[in-house]
């Protein structure tokens, strides 16, 4: 190896690390990372604002998943395996989110924090989800969404939450159950007014 | 409590994901969802769910694209050149102490030697006679003057460089 080899040619921007990242990305170019958006970024910030209960929250943290997605070293498995990995980013960055201000965990903050602040969400739902889930825990608003708006397996849901597969069953037959009994109460409220 | 009580639920939650539920169920199993609390559960949560994926993905206001490419690439390059500038800094860190290594074993040697050499340096602008370029009014001062000016200079230059190093680094 000559010693020319060695010394990387800074100005010039031929160094290995510079000329990969000025092309493509991992699996992705610019035409199909901008279709891959258009079809995932919208469920992505659905999640978010649900889960969150702030549309603003979800907007940067939307912005964000996608840079550290086009930054990350992910398998290129193709656009389901793809959008999963989002999915898993946006749940790790909402965990970052919640732990910043105080708390060690998530269980430990309590639900009032996470009441859902956009009332205007009252009337998006025929179905009155948005204070039924402003109701939830976070980590159910999670589970349920990812389960029932976004249809993942339990074991999809393990890979992008970090929760056993076992225990995903139990917590969403609970979620389930409470957010059921929250939706019939609510529509009965909603009927009593009208 | 019973988990997954029923045995139908697969099947419910089926016919809810491909969209054929209600119309395409069969009277039998209406009967038995409207009899069924798991099962009801799962047809009210999954159609409140579905119906807010919509809704909520519609609200969504979506920067461009391109600016997301864009600013991935720029934060890309940018950990890129960070990881280039590590070696360069050590190559820095490296020369400098080596220099400074350098100097002070020079000066050891020449304190050894009785500093002959500050002689020399104070004999140095008489041999070029550059006290003919300067105004009669500083001639009068000694031959140390250039030792002061020389290091007003050093340190003019030197902080030129620290300048431009540090707005590069901005």
């Amino acid at each position: 190896m000559s010693w020319e080899s060695a010394i990387p040619n800074v100005l010039a921007g031929e160094t290995p690390a510079l000329a990969s990242a000025s092309s493509d990305f991992p699996g992705m170019n610019s035409e199909e990372f901008a279709a891959f958006y258009e079809r995932s970024a919208r469920p992505l910030w659905a999640y978010l604002a649900r889960v969150s209960g702030d549309a603003a929250l979800a907007d940067d943290l939307l912005q964000e998943s996608f840079l550290r997605f086009l930054g990350a070293d992910h398998p290129n498995d193709g656009e389901v395996s793809a959008r999963r990995y989002l999915f898993r980013i946006v749940t790790n960055l909402l965990r970052d989110h919640w732990r910043r201000p105080r708390a060690a965990s998530i269980e430990d903050i309590p639900e009032e924090l996470f009441e859902a602040r956009d009332h205007a969400d009252a009337c998006a739902s025929r179905m009155m989800l948005g204070p039924a889930l402003g109701s939830m825990r976070p980590r159910d608003r999670q589970l349920l969404w990812l389960a029932y708006a976004e249809g993942y397996s339990h074991r999809e849901i393990a890979g992008i939450t970090g929760l056993a597969s076992a225990s995903i069953r139990l917590l969403l037959f609970r979620a389930r159950r409470k957010i059921a009994r929250l939706l019939r109460e609510n529509a009965a409220d909603d009927g009593r007014v009208r | 409590m019973r988990l997954g009580a029923c045995g139908r639920e697969k099947e419910v939650a089926e016919m809810l994901a491909r969209g054929h539920w209600p119309e395409a169920a069969s009277g039998e199993l209406r009967i038995h969802v409207e009899g069924c609390r798991g099962c009801r559960d799962l047809v009210l949560v999954k159609q409140a769910f579905r119906a807010d994926r919509t809704a909520m993905a519609g609200r969504a206001r979506l920067e461009p694209p391109g600016v997301l490419w864009w600013r991935a690439q720029l934060r890309r390059r940018n950990a890129a050149l960070a990881q280039i500038g590590k070696p360069i800094l050590g190559a820095q860190i490296f020369s400098v102490a080596m220099t400074l290594a350098a100097a002070i074993f020079y000066l050891a040697w020449q304190a050894k030697r009785g500093y002959g050499w500050l002689a020399w340096l104070q004999q140095f602008p008489r041999a070029l006679h550059l006290e003919a370029l300067l105004p009669d009014a500083l001639s009068k001062y000694p031959s140390e003057t250039w030792l002061v000016f020389s290091g007003l200079a050093m340190l003019a230059v030197m902080s030129g460089v620290i300048a431009y190093m540090a707005s590069e680094k901005h």
